[in-house]
Order: C-alpha cells, then structure tokens, then sequence
C-alpha cells in the first residue's frame, strides 16, 4: 500500500514539476484516443442502426397485375411454410399509390396524370429477427422470384449487408489510424517520462544505493506514464462528448430523416471504459520503456 | 581491474572486525574510493573476493545485492542529498525504501536527527544547510536505519578543521555504540587526531595496516 502511494505521490509531482511536456505526451494519447474514439462512436451508432434495420427487415413481394387467385394460393403456401416467416401485409395497388402520394407529394402529380395506376400489388413480408442473418431467407427469395405471378423481389438484407460491410471497414480504418497513431503516443510519453527519470537520477542513484527494490525506482515512472494515458484518455473522451452533443444538435434534423433520433447515442459505459483502460495501458507501456533504463 | 591489465586494487587482502573503526587513507588514485565501491557492491572484483558478514558479494544476486546495501550505511563526499526534499524526507527515504513508515520507524528518525543536532531543521531543504549540517543529515541518513557498516568515502572534504573533527566525533559515537566504521580519507591530521587502525593504499596496493 505505502509502496503504491509512494508510486503516485512521485508520479503526481514528476506530472506537475514537468507539467509543460507532460502536456504534450497527454495530447498525444488524447489525439489518439480521439481518433480510435471517433472512429468506435460512428461505427457504434452505425451498428445500432443496422442491428435496428435488420431486425426490421422485409421482403417486398411486387405481383404481376395479371396473378391469378391460384398463384397467390401457392405464394401464401410457400412463406408460411419458411422457418424465417413472421407476418405478411399485403399492399394493393390502390394502396401502394395512396403510400406513393404520401411520401411523395412533389412527385404524385406525374401519376395523376396517366389513366392506370402503374404502381404493382405487393406482399411485404416481415422477417424473424433470429432468420435475418440466415441464408434461408436468400433461398426464400430465390424460390419466390421464380414462381408464376412475381414481378419482382426486393429484399433489403442486400444493402444492410454492404452497410456492414462499411462499417467493418471503417472501423478497420480507426483501428490503423489509432494504431500509428498510439505508437505515436506510447514513443512520446517515454521521452517525456525518460526526462522525469533523469530529473529524478540523483534520487534513484541514492536509492540504489540503499539497496530500494527495482520496483521502488521503476513504479513511479510506469505509474507517470499510466497517468499521462488515463488524463490524456479522459480529455479525449470529454472533447468526443462535446463533439457527439454539437453534431447531434447541428445535425439532429438531418439525421431524424434517416434515422430515429434516440437510436443515436453516445459511447456505452463499457466501451468508453475500455477506451479508458486502453489510453492508461499505452501510458503504462511508455513508462515502462523509460522505466527499463533503471537497473 | 580495469581494462587493459590495469589494476586499480591488486594483492589487497584486508580483515576488518566487527565493531572496529577503520581508516583507509592514501593519495588520489590510490583505489580507496574502488575499495568502498567494492564493499557497496556497486563493482564487482575481477579476481579476488570481497566477504562481508560471511557473505560473497560477487556471488549475489540483484535482490540479494538489495538487500545487503539495506544493512549498510554510506555517507560521501558530495552528501548526495536530494535538493528538493526536506530534511526529514532525507533521512526518512531509508524507511521508505524498506517499507516501513510506523511510529517506531518515524520516532527513530528523529532520534537520529536529534543525534546529530538537527532535529529543529527538519523541515528545512538541503540548500538552507551549511556544509557541516549537510553531512551531518547524510550521517543521520546512513544511521536511521541502524546499520552494521557504515562506510564513508572523504566525508570530510568539503569541511573545514573544525567541522571535520566534529563530523569524525559523530563516527566515533556510532562505532561506540557497535558500528563498524569504514573512513576513507586523505586527511592524515585527522587520522591522528582520532588514532585508530589504519590502511594505507598506493596505486592499489596495500602498503601497511597499522
């Protein structure tokens, strides 16, 4: 206990008889827990839009004008029969156009002028959220586009598929970024935290000499480096919040037309923890390089 | 040895008992400080043993070599004070680096610090000291711990006369109370003055014991 006090009272007052570099090696652990924080709040959100848009994702059955009563009997046959089946609406035309008139107003007066409704019937057809992921909806789809009566099959899996395609990449691109950027870090903080060993050499030098254990010396620099990681995390994540807050009001409107507003949100607890753990064990890393210069 | 077949101690063979007040005396160079820093463990002899308490240092290991140097007491030249520590956290480093910060430990630093007079300035930093006050926080430094040896490379020189002799007082009460003292100096006055048994080395050769 004495031991870990001792660590933190000299890493506290290295922190603060350095506070100028010590600044400099917490901005680099804070613009790299900045970039690999952005990076996971994006592709957070974007995880919980897709994981909301696949749980509510459906097949859109569009019928010829010409199906007959039978082959809508052997379409009704075949999806109640699919383990990925879970409800079924279905659109007539006159139905599809009023929905059409509805969300595009600016568009209905071209419709209004041709003598059909060129607008097809459909079937949409709600999914089980534990078959989304499944290939049997992709085999349902197949067996539905070539029964007699289908005009066409639309099932939206297909781009929630490259979406999270998007997603991995870009949170392989925060991880490379984050990772050139936390070596960055870890080489900066033991330069800064090497100055702390050499302003305290004439302190370690009696130390060595009164026989201090390797972990007396070397504590308190590992433990300095720890707390440039653990500052320079905290103000990354205070700077990612106040960010998160700015765009959401600058671009809240924005987004609610894709979006359902409280999908959004901020870094769980556990991943900003895990940010934090992180920023602390890069910190620990960089004094502890410094730290192996004391034998 | 140094490289290049340079000895800077060659056919030393020493016994100092316990208890006893010994000086090691002789020109610059002549390998007094090399002896301490064989004792302190901080070389290791090329040929030859150094036995303290039964004990082969070259034969130690980094933790054992810990925990020797914990037994010992050193005091220098230069003081080696940290300047940006008190007084008492000087002193009170010893019982920091062994773990221990009871009462007891605490009541004994000041003891010491009361020892050597200085117990109302404790509080003050090494650059408010004089000289003389200096060596004696280091001495207190070196006794709070309650060492079997204490060893000192010149700590007399950077004092004049009178603070020296009031130094060399100081070891002679610790030795009277059980501590083997080890003093490195060139001061030959001073080895009369106090008139105990002397080692005289010359380009690392031990030219007599008296």
């Amino acid at each position: 206990m004495h031991a870990l006090q001792y660590c933190l009272n000299e890493a506290s007052r290295s922190l603060w008889r350095q506070r100028g570099s010590s600044v400099l090696s917490m901005l680099t652990i804070a613009a790299a827990a900045l970039v690999v924080g952005g990076f996971l709040l994006v592709t957070v959100n974007l995880d919980r839009v897709l994981a909301r848009w696949s749980a509510t994702a459906e097949v859109s059955i569009y019928l010829r004008d010409d199906i007959t009563e039978g082959q809508r009997v052997d379409l009704n046959r075949v999806l109640v029969a699919s383990d990925v089946f879970a409800s079924r609406v279905f659109v007539s035309k006159a139905d599809a156009l009023a929905r059409f008139k509805r969300d595009f107003p600016d568009l209905s007066s071209g419709l209004d002028e041709t003598p059909d409704n060129p607008l097809p019937a459909s079937l949409d057809v709600q999914l089980r959220p534990q078959g989304a992921d499944s290939g049997a909806v992709e085999a349902l789809v197949q067996q539905v586009e070539r029964m007699p009566g289908i005009a066409d099959v639309r099932f939206d899996r297909r781009w929630l598929a490259r979406l999270a395609s998007i997603i991995l990449a870009l949170q392989w691109t925060g991880w490379m970024l984050g990772g050139v950027l936390i070596v960055a870090a870890v080489l900066t903080v033991a330069t800064v935290v090497r100055l702390a060993l050499y302003a305290r050499r004439d302190e370690i030098e009696i130390m060595q000499l009164m026989g201090a254990p390797l972990g007396l010396l070397r504590g308190p620099l590992v433990t300095e480096g720890m707390l440039h990681g653990g500052v320079g995390t905290l103000a990354a994540l205070a700077a990612l919040y106040g960010a998160y807050v700015a765009v959401k009001a600058q671009a809240g409107p924005v987004l609610a037309m894709v979006v359902e507003p409280e999908m959004l949100g901020f870094l769980p607890a556990s991943t900003a923890g895990a940010l934090l753990a992180g920023g602390m064990a890069v910190g620990c890393l960089g004094g502890w390089l410094a730290a192996r210069h004391v034998r | 040895m140094y490289g290049r077949g340079i000895y800077a101690l060659r056919d030393v063979t020493v016994s100092i008992g316990k208890g006893e007040f010994v000086f090691l005396t002789g020109p610059s160079g002549s390998g007094k400080s090399t002896f301490l820093r064989l004792l302190l463990r901080q070389d290791v002899a090329s040929e030859g043993v150094v036995h303290v308490a039964g004990r082969n240092l070259a034969a130690l290991s980094l933790r054992q070599v810990q925990t020797y140097r914990r037994t010992l007491g050193f005091v220098f030249q230069d003081f080696k004070l940290i300047p940006t520590r008190t007084v008492l956290e000087n002193v009170a480093l010893v019982s920091r680096v062994l773990g221990d910060q009871s009462v007891q430990q605490q009541r004994r630093t000041y003891q010491v610090l009361k020892w050597v007079g200085l117990q109302h300035r404790m509080n003050a930093y090494p650059v408010e000291l004089s000289g003389g006050e200096q060596q004696r926080i280091a001495i207190a430094r070196a006794l709070v711990n309650e060492p079997a040896l204490v060893l000192a490379d010149e700590p007399t020189g950077n004092l004049d006369p009178d603070l020296s002799l009031e130094i060399m007082n100081l070891f002679r009460d610790m030795n009277a109370r059980g501590t083997t003292v080890l003093v490195a100096t060139h001061d030959r006055e001073l080895i009369g003055h106090v008139g105990r048994r002397t080692l005289t080395l010359d380009h690392g050769r031990l030219l007599s014991s008296t």
